[in-house]
Formats: C-alpha cells, structure tokens, sequence
C-alpha cells in the first residue's frame, strides 16, 4: 500500500462523524499507519468529550420572562384597539350632529306640533336602541378580554 | 424521530395562538428554549442584555407568527429569529464574531492562570473552558452540532450561512480544540 500522504484533518474528522460514505481508502490507510491512528484517537477525544458537556441553562425562568412581555403586549395592543373604536365612535357622531344641524329646527316644530304622547314614545324608543347598543357593546368587549386572558398568565406584579 | 407530529402539533399550537389564545404561546417558548438560551447564551454575557434579547427574540416570534410558513420545523424559525437579533446586538456593540485572533489572545491568557490549569485534569473541564474561549459564531455553532445535535442543514437555516461554511467553521473549532488539548496534556506531562 503507498503511503505518500497522511490523511488530512478534514478526513480524519469527517470519518469519525460519518459524513463519508466510502470510507475503505481511510480505515485502510489508519490500519497501516500509526501516526494518523494517534491523531484519529486525538479527534475522538474532542469529539466525545464535547457531546458529554451538559449545556447550562439560565439562572432566571425563560418562560415567565418572555410570557410576561408578551402578556403586556397583548394588553397595550387592545387597549390600543379600544381607544381607536371609542375615537371613531365619537367622531362619528360629532359628525352626523353636524350635518344634521341644520334639520333640527324642522325637526324640534315636528314634536311641538304633535301630542306629549309622541315625544315620549320617540325619547322612548331612542334610549332603548341606546341602551341596547351599550350594552352589547360592553359584553363583547368582556368576552373578548376573558379569551385573552382568563385562563392564565396574568403578568406578574 | 417523528418529525411528523412534531409538525401536526406546531400547526395546532399556532393555530391557537392565532386565534387568541396567548397563553398556548407558552408552549412554543417551552418548545425553543433550550436552544434559544444556547445561541443567546454563548454569544452575549451580559445577564441584563441577554434578558433584553431573550424578551426581543420572543415578542418578534409571537408578532411574525402569523408569517411562519411551516418550510421548516419552528424551534429552526425561532432558532433563526434569536440567531440574527443576537448577531444585531453584537455589531450594534461592534463585538467581532468569527475573529480568531482575538479569540485565541483571550485562549492563551486563560490557560496561563496555573490555578484553573491545575483543576482542568479531565478532557470535559478543559473544553468546556477551550469552547469558552472560541469566537462567538463558533461557540454556537460546534454548540448547535455537537450538545444540541441538529443538522447541518438545520444549523444553515437557523444562521442563514451556507452549509460548506458552518462545515469549515466546525472544522477549524475542531483542530483549535484539538490542539489545546494537546498542549494541555503535554504541559502536564513536562511537569
Ligand atoms: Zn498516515
């Protein structure tokens, strides 16, 4: 067998991690030569005692970290949402006042014209579609907040 | 292992996430950490800056959640988020991360401390303080190889370098590891 040439480094690690696939010119090469037999041992050396080291975690709890900015995150980002609603909401009906300023006069001689009975029922039947609107509204938003964040993961105080 | 319910039960948590249901991202933070804390770990020492990163890494995987596409298993997805927040951080601080001549100046002022050389007797110890000493990039790397045992291909997705270089660069941190080895027990010998 001709042995011009030890094997190389690149050999020698890639045959003990088994990235080659015909490895017969290296295990022969190995079985005749003592020196590269040594340096193959060396590699083995690093190569098993670096497997065996127990990687180190953090002195601190990852998780409760990390859920504690997220949690915070998600509140602000809602909250953000809610003032966002609210502000088209009263946007929309400073509006819809402005335009309708100028039919108030027709409207308010419309009521003053008709019985007490009519008003009352007109006052009536608009608080009622007020009160509706509310309160869906408010239960919504309390289904919506319980999703996100009834079950656990409160941020810690 | 099975890779295939790995990747059913990626989908149905973030689904959940998705859908609102923040607390399941709890399980993808559990699912990554190991090998988050590793690439955070070895490249930044600082316990105040690792905390900043960590609470980055993960507000940036729970906001692009919605992007994640499944081409790969999603501890690489998170791997790779935490890889390049970590490398932003060090040249944000100007810290270089593959220079070895650096590295090795800092190598031989440890192993001149005849204290820790005395204690340093097993092949464990010793590497433990040699990876230590490597540049940052190769810390993580032979330590994405080598304890967390991922591929190749996995270690190029999460780092987004080619394959031939991540070999090369494990190569070198083989051949530096080896030879302080070495030298390790030939000083010991000579006494
Ligand atoms: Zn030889």
């Amino acid at each position: 067998m001709k042995n011009s040439s030890h094997l190389s480094d690149e050999a020698l690690q890639s045959y003990l991690l088994k990235e080659i696939q015909d490895d017969s010119l290296i295990v022969e090469h190995l079985e005749a030569c003592s020196k590269c037999q040594k340096r193959l041992e060396e590699y083995q050396v690093v190569i098993k005692n670096v497997q065996k080291i127990e990687p180190e975690g953090f002195t601190f709890d990852v998780s409760a970290l990390v859920m504690n900015t997220v949690t915070v995150y998600e509140k602000r980002k809602s909250r953000r949402q809610e003032f966002a609603f609210w502000g088209v909401l009263i946007l929309l009906v400073l509006g819809i006042s402005f335009f309708s300023l100028p039919f108030l006069p027709a409207v308010f001689k419309l009521f003053f014209s008709g019985s007490g009975l009519i008003t009352l029922l007109a006052i009536g039947v608009g608080l009622g579609v007020f009160l509706f609107l509310l309160t869906d509204i408010i239960r919504q938003n309390q289904v919506k907040e319980g999703k996100i964040f009834k079950n656990n993961l409160q941020p810690m105080s | 292992m099975n890779n295939e319910s790995d990747h059913l039960s990626d989908k149905f948590i973030v689904a959940n996430v998705l859908n609102g249901k923040i607390q399941d991202f709890a399980l993808i933070v559990k699912g990554t950490e190991k090998l988050v804390t590793q690439i955070v770990k070895k490249m930044v020492f600082d316990e105040d800056d690792q905390k900043d990163l960590l609470q980055d890494i993960y507000l940036k995987a729970y906001q692009n959640l919605a992007s994640f596409q499944f081409k790969s298993k999603l501890s690489t997805w998170v791997g790779n988020i935490a890889y390049n927040t970590t490398i932003n951080h060090l040249q944000k601080k100007k810290i270089p991360i593959y220079d070895l001549e650096t590295a090795s100046g800092n190598a031989s002022k440890e192993t001149e401390n005849p204290e820790v050389e005395a204690i340093q007797t097993e092949a464990v110890d010793i590497l433990t303080v040699e990876i230590a000493n490597l540049p940052p990039l190769y810390q993580t790397l032979i330590t994405l190889y080598h304890l967390e045992e991922l591929t190749n291909k996995e270690i190029a997705q999460i780092t987004n370098l080619p394959e031939g270089t991540i070999k090369s660069y494990l190569f070198r941190a083989r051949q530096i590891l080896k030879e302080k080895i070495n030298q390790h027990y030939k000083r010991n010998d000579e006494k």
